[in-house]
């Protein structure tokens, strides 16, 4: 149940909400619009609705009303792009107000297409490591069995069969095992050489990155995250071991717990607090000493945009990984010649104003070509919880990020979120079958890798 | 893209598809827009997603006589596309669908939901550009853009979005389907595009338009300088203007404004000086470095503290979104702001600002503006905090003050946003009570119910409207503001040869071969007959029609009656615009009495290449086809004007003519262009020559390079390919025509030799025995009841020409 907000909180939010100007700039940058072209499910909309709710014009309890602010995704990408400065933040309160009003539990009231429990199962570290397990399995048969396409035979299966595709589709498919990488980007390397033959080829042997503040060997805390150690466990391993290889020590906390962004996307305040006190227990308290103490990576955005939202919690400076390895002295990089497109996940560019990191990163492998899709600024629609929440939402945001994707002509797709990756695999799977999305830092691994 | 029908079903009292939405949600989001006012709440929202289903929701609106309301994407700022209580709101924003471009016929087809950026993102692979780009660009609709007839910096150089409007599909109020026309850059006939275009969806609903696009400049400067002084920064302009320089965008921002933007993107500008202006040049990269160089050195003798370059693109870009998302930046500022979009004669630009100063100190608001400079149209923003009514009160009684002065200083009560509501009151300020009364009457024709946005754009009827001011009695040049002033009947080759004078002309150079052989405008003798006629030959160094550098009209009904559109100012959107809508019209509604141009800096130089085969081999098309072609793709500058004589002794010529600024990398360029493409079509050069633009037709005759021409006689034919009819370049010519004259862009035909429709082309018998011929029937998918009505509207007796094809029925 979320708590009832007091008149001061609601004159607080008054006052916020008429920084909007309603010029409706936001629009073109909310995922929810693009895919509907519905002004309801818009930022500039969900504000008026906050505004009616707040100037005793409409009540907080009306079911559109409480649809309206469950159905969006919390990309902010409306906040990068509003020239006023809204924070759109406010709309959670929004939400609080309507479910308060509703008198049920935020989030779970408009038909979602799962049920509650199932998702707040998603919480769990271990349900994820299953799952994905699970996952690659199962995708395996189902290739197997159904032959290519099979994902779109599926999808058109009445009932729960028919949002099978999805709910694989969410959960990354990215190779575990070194090998796998290195056969991966090896094989993609030759197809290129093959399909444009006198590309040419930057000879040089090595390239370093980030000019500007390197440390000869800082101290890194590693945050485990559940998502990426579940679903990507080969990927945290590779980074590891890049970051020594840059002279780093990098010590693992034990007793980490999740972020909390997950339990927060479900509305389960209580346990995303938990999972704070847990992290603080294990990463020391906060505020960090004088001297900055030890640095504090993230390899998930999600969890990053999470930790990082409650400022001086931890006893040191929490950074996303991009934001570390464009600060360190990177080993020689051998030349990767392919054409390679960055999706940024909304918690790296919305949420932490990360965009040049990751990109400096990859113009930094001698002979990579960086290309730029169209609307880098929207959504995948996976948004974790919610696209498994609004899977036909979900899904047309995800094509129509495979679709600018693809139309950049790239070998590869690289991105640091497990969610997105999951999502963008899925949808290229049928937009554009046979490129393949990575995890940022496992091309920089096989870019410094030695042999 | 697809678009979901099932997950608007999660909202309840959403159905399926496409409507309607009777949820409180939609009811409540639908009745707001960027406009900040208020008026009713709407009965139901559709978001069709296909035109049949636009005009079935049209047809039931008709059938239970509820009004309607059409929407984009809600960035409006008049009110336009509020619903009233019980309304049904039409949103487009489903209608996405868009044609492949067609490069060489620079024109795209699309449906109205598409967002303005768009556009020139899918334009971009061909190098070309949609050019309106109203600040609201990147969430704006075409459809709302051609609803208001948007402006945008860049408007200054291309012309606003009716300028870049080929065709219109659109419905009418009983939810029938309707076209415009052919599309043709020339068509003649009463002008439902221009009717349409800014109509603030009173009149009909645009189901999809074909539009111009414009090519990318080769190289863009775009300049950046600190004005220590409001004033000075105003008169920098119109004197940079008056010098000839005719840059694409000049932008002013004014100190409140710059502190706006400045903290909402960090972008470096200084807040201690009181304007910063951006300006921008784009062309060949000799002219842009050139002109740039001249500006700055203008600006900084000008008072301009500092004048920088922008470094590279990503700095540019960044330049254009600090003034782009300004207006969004306000909320910055104050809580409430009411903001205008007047517009004044260039000249005056100074007076206004200085006016603008004493309003605000006497009414004690707060003011914030930013200029489209270029264009002497402005948006102060006046801020207030609606939660206190004095305030309030005193800011919009500011805003009424800022409207009344610019009126008086000769300008128009909009430019850009339109009347919508907001407006209502101050519009009949500007309009002459008989103007008035005709906009009443053609929304009754058009709307017999007054169902399509009822109560908007419309002067109350009963209002105290203005006198309707004097035409002038003699040619009047208001230089600083770079218009010019004509009865009717005066001499157009006299009026052009006094502005050349001074560097300037109005770009309708029509020139034909006249029957005594020597050159001139060739039925356009007077200002009158070039409006009405639409000036009927080619446009040497335009590229559009009179309709493009017409400003203000003073015409007479077939009963008499005399009444004065439009404003002397290079944007205005107050009102039906019968300015352009009767452009071309010839003599069927209404009897010209005297215009306003907007003047331009005149080309200097006329480039004149002869060419002819060796040893007398005649001439043929298959030798020419290809060198026109390549001609015509010259980038970024006027397209030549081609004379081509099959018949002229010796095997035949073709002449080339091109206007120029500089006769070293402009015409110098042209030269060496059509001396490859003649050597390759194994043509040889007879005849060389850069002449004074001015004397360009003397020129060609007394160098003996038209024997053939005097022959030619006095009718004259037309031909032009529709819009989307077919690609151009693969038809340089329907038939195998002896003597044309081929104006490059946009391309069209004239020939001395009478032709029939060779379809897809269209022709039109524009002149017969040197008099414009009359009217050519139009095309099928004009609506016949509506040109009859407003026949009836402007000539109730009719006592003016009336067509054979307008008394049919």
């Amino acid at each position: 149940m979320a708590p009832a907000m007091t008149d001061g909180m609601q004159t607080e939010l008054r006052t916020l909400l008429r920084s909007c100007v309603q010029c409706g700039l936001c629009l073109p940058h909310c995922a929810t619009w693009l895919a509907t072209g519905d002004d309801v499910q818009s930022p500039r909309g969900r504000l008026i609705l906050l505004d009616e709710i707040l100037g005793g014009r409409a009540d907080a309890a009306e079911p559109s009303f409480l649809a309206a602010f469950d159905q969006c995704i919390g990309c902010r990408a409306c906040e990068s792009a509003c020239p006023s400065g809204v924070p759109y933040s406010l709309l959670e309160y929004g939400q609080d107000l309507a479910f308060a009003a509703a008198g049920s539990p935020a989030g779970w009231s408009s038909g979602p297409a799962l049920p509650a429990p199932l998702i707040r199962r998603l919480s769990s570290v271990r349900f994820l490591r299953t799952a994905a397990a699970a996952a690659t399995l199962a995708s395996g048969l189902l290739r197997g069995l159904l032959g290519p396409g099979w994902r779109t035979r599926l999808a058109r299966a009445p009932g729960g069969l028919g949002r099978l595709p999805r709910l694989l589709g969410s959960l990354p498919r990215s190779p575990s095992a070194d090998e796998g990488v290195v056969r991966l980007l090896n094989g993609l390397i030759a197809a290129a050489a093959g399909a444009a033959a006198g590309r040419v080829e930057d000879p040089s042997p090595s390239a370093t990155v980030g000019p500007e503040s390197r440390v000869a060997s800082p101290d890194i805390l590693f945050f485990r995250g559940c998502a990426n150690e579940g679903l990507m466990p080969g990927t945290s391993r590779r980074l590891l071991d890049l970051l020594r290889r840059c002279g780093c020590r990098v010590d693992v906390p034990q007793g980490q717990a999740c972020c909390g962004a997950l339990a927060a996307h479900t509305g389960d305040g209580r346990g995303r607090e938990d999972r704070h006190r847990r992290n603080r227990e294990a990463f020391g308290p906060g505020p960090a000493p004088a001297d900055g103490g030890p640095w504090i990576l993230v390899e998930a955005s999600g969890c990053g945009h999470e930790l990082k939202s409650v400022p001086g919690e931890l006893a040191g400076e929490v950074l996303d990984a991009t934001e570390i390895l464009t600060r360190l002295s990177l080993p020689p990089l051998r030349p990767v010649p392919l054409k390679v497109a960055f999706h940024d996940p909304c918690h790296l560019r919305h949420g932490q104003g990360i965009v040049a990191e990751p990109r400096r990163l990859l113009r930094g492998i001698p002979g990579l070509e960086l290309v730029e899709p169209a609307e880098p600024e929207v959504c995948c629609g996976s948004g974790g919880a919610w696209g498994l929440r609004y899977p036909d939402l979900s899904g047309i945001l995800a094509r129509r990020k495979a679709e600018n994707l693809a139309a950049t002509g790239a070998d590869l797709v690289v991105t640091t979120n497990p969610g997105c990756l999951g999502q963008i695999a899925g949808a290229l799977a049928d937009v554009a079958p046979g490129l393949p999305v990575l995890p940022l830092t496992d091309l920089l691994w096989f870019a410094a890798r030695k042999g | 893209m697809s678009m979901p029908g099932q997950s608007r079903a999660s909202r309840p009292g959403a159905s399926g598809g496409s409507g309607p939405l009777t949820d409180a949600a939609s009811l409540s989001v639908y009745a707001r827009d960027a406009s900040h006012l208020a008026l009713g709440r709407p009965a139901a929202v559709y978001l069709p997603a296909g035109e049949p289903e636009l005009r079935a929701i049209v047809r039931q609106a008709a059938r239970e006589r509820r009004p309607l309301v059409c929407r984009g994407a809600g960035t409006g700022l008049s009110g336009g596309a509020l619903p009233g209580d019980g309304w049904v709101v039409l949103g487009t924003s489903r209608l996405l669908g868009c044609g492949p471009v067609d490069p060489l016929g620079r024109t795209v087809t699309v449906e109205p939901g598409l967002l303005n950026e768009r556009i020139s993102a899918l334009a971009r692979p061909s190098g070309l550009h949609f050019a309106p780009d109203p600040s609201s660009q990147s969430a704006a609709t075409i459809g709302g853009n051609i609803g208001e007839n948007a402006g945008g910096p860049h408007c200054l150089r291309h012309g606003v979005t009716l300028q870049h409007l080929r065709r219109l599909r659109w419905c009418d109020a009983r939810g029938e389907p309707a076209g415009t026309g052919r599309g043709l850059p020339l068509e003649r006939g009463f002008d439902l595009v221009s009717l349409l275009c800014g109509s603030e969806g009173t009149l009909g609903i645009v189901t999809s338009a074909d539009l111009k696009l414009t090519p990318d400049g080769r190289s863009v400067a775009t300049l950046l300088a600190v004005f220590p002084r409001l004033d000075d920064a105003v008169s920098a302009v119109v004197n940079l203007l008056g010098s000839g320089l005719l840059p694409v965008a000049v932008e002013i921002v004014d100190q409140a404004m710059l502190e706006a933007v400045e903290k909402a993107f960090a972008f470096g500008f200084p807040t201690d000086v009181e304007a910063a202006m951006i300006l921008e040049f784009s062309g060949a990269a000799e002219e842009t470095a050139g002109d740039a160089a001249r500006a700055a050195d203008l600006l900084r003798r000008g008072g301009a503290r500092d004048v920088q370059t922008a470094a590279d693109e990503a700095e540019r870009l960044a330049l254009w979104r600090c003034r782009k998302k300004a207006f969004g930046a306000v909320g910055r500022l104050a809580p409430s702001y009411v903001t205008m979009d007047v517009v004044v004669p260039l000249g005056r630009l100074p007076l206004l600002v200085r006016d603008i100063q004493d309003i605000k100190a006497r009414w004690g608001v707060e003011i914030a503006t930013a200029f489209h400079a270029g264009d002497g149209n402005l948006h102060p923003g006046v801020h207030y905090d609606d939660t206190d009514p004095e305030q309030a009160r005193a800011a919009h009684a500011a805003a009424d003050a800022i409207i009344a002065r610019a009126l008086e200083l000769g300008g128009s009560v909009s430019g850009e946003h339109g009347i919508g509501i907001e407006k209502l009151h101050v519009l009949p300020w500007m309009l002459d009570a008989e103007s008035a009364r005709l906009h009443h009457e053609v929304k009754t024709l058009f709307d017999p119910q007054g169902l399509l946005n009822p109560g908007k754009l419309l002067p109350a009827p009963g209002a105290s409207f203005a006198p309707c001011p004097e035409p002038p009695e003699s040619v009047d040049f208001q230089w600083e503001s770079l218009t010019a002033r004509a009865p009717a009947s005066a001499c157009l080759a006299d009026l052009q040869s006094a502005a050349m004078d001074r560097g300037l002309w109005v770009p309708l150079g029509a020139w034909l071969p006249r029957p005594a052989g020597s050159w001139g405008l060739a039925t356009a003798g007077t200002v009158g007959e070039a409006v009405a006629d639409l000036v009927t030959g080619p446009v040497l160094g335009g590229s559009g029609s009179v309709r493009d550098c017409l400003l203000e009209l003073w015409a007479v009904t077939g009963d008499g009656r005399r009444f004065h559109t439009g404003a002397p100012v290079f944007k205005n959107v107050a009102g039906y615009d019968f300015t352009h809508a009767l452009c071309g019209s010839g003599r069927v509604f209404v009897e010209m009495q005297a215009a306003t141009f907007q003047l331009r800096p005149c080309p200097a130089h006329l480039g004149i290449w002869g060419l002819k085969t060796a040893g007398g081999v005649p001439l043929d098309w298959p030798a020419l086809e290809p060198l026109l072609r390549r001609l015509r793709e010259r980038p970024n500058q006027p397209g030549p004007v081609c004379l081509v004589d099959l018949e002229a002794p010796g095997g035949g010529t073709l002449i080339v003519t091109a206007p120029g600024r500089d006769t070293d990398w402009d015409l110098g360029a042209l030269g060496r262009l059509v001396g490859e493409c003649a050597r390759q079509a194994g043509l040889e050069c007879t005849a060389q020559a850069v002449v004074p633009f001015r004397d360009g037709p003397t020129e060609l005759a007394a160098r003996g390079l038209l024997p053939g021409w005097a022959a030619a006689g006095s009718d004259w034919d037309l031909l032009g390919l529709p819009a989307g009819a077919a690609d151009p370049g693969q038809n340089v010519l329907p038939v195998r025509l002896r003597r044309a004259v081929l104006q490059a862009d946009p391309w069209l035909v004239w020939t001395p030799e009478s032709v029939t429709d060779p379809a897809p082309w269209f022709a039109d018998a524009v002149c017969r025995g040197g008099r414009a011929a009359p009217l050519p029937r139009p095309a099928e998918d004009v609506p016949a009841a509506y040109l009859r009505g407003l026949k009836r509207i402007f000539d109730p007796d009719g006592r003016l020409e009336t067509p054979a094809w307008l008394e049919e029925g």
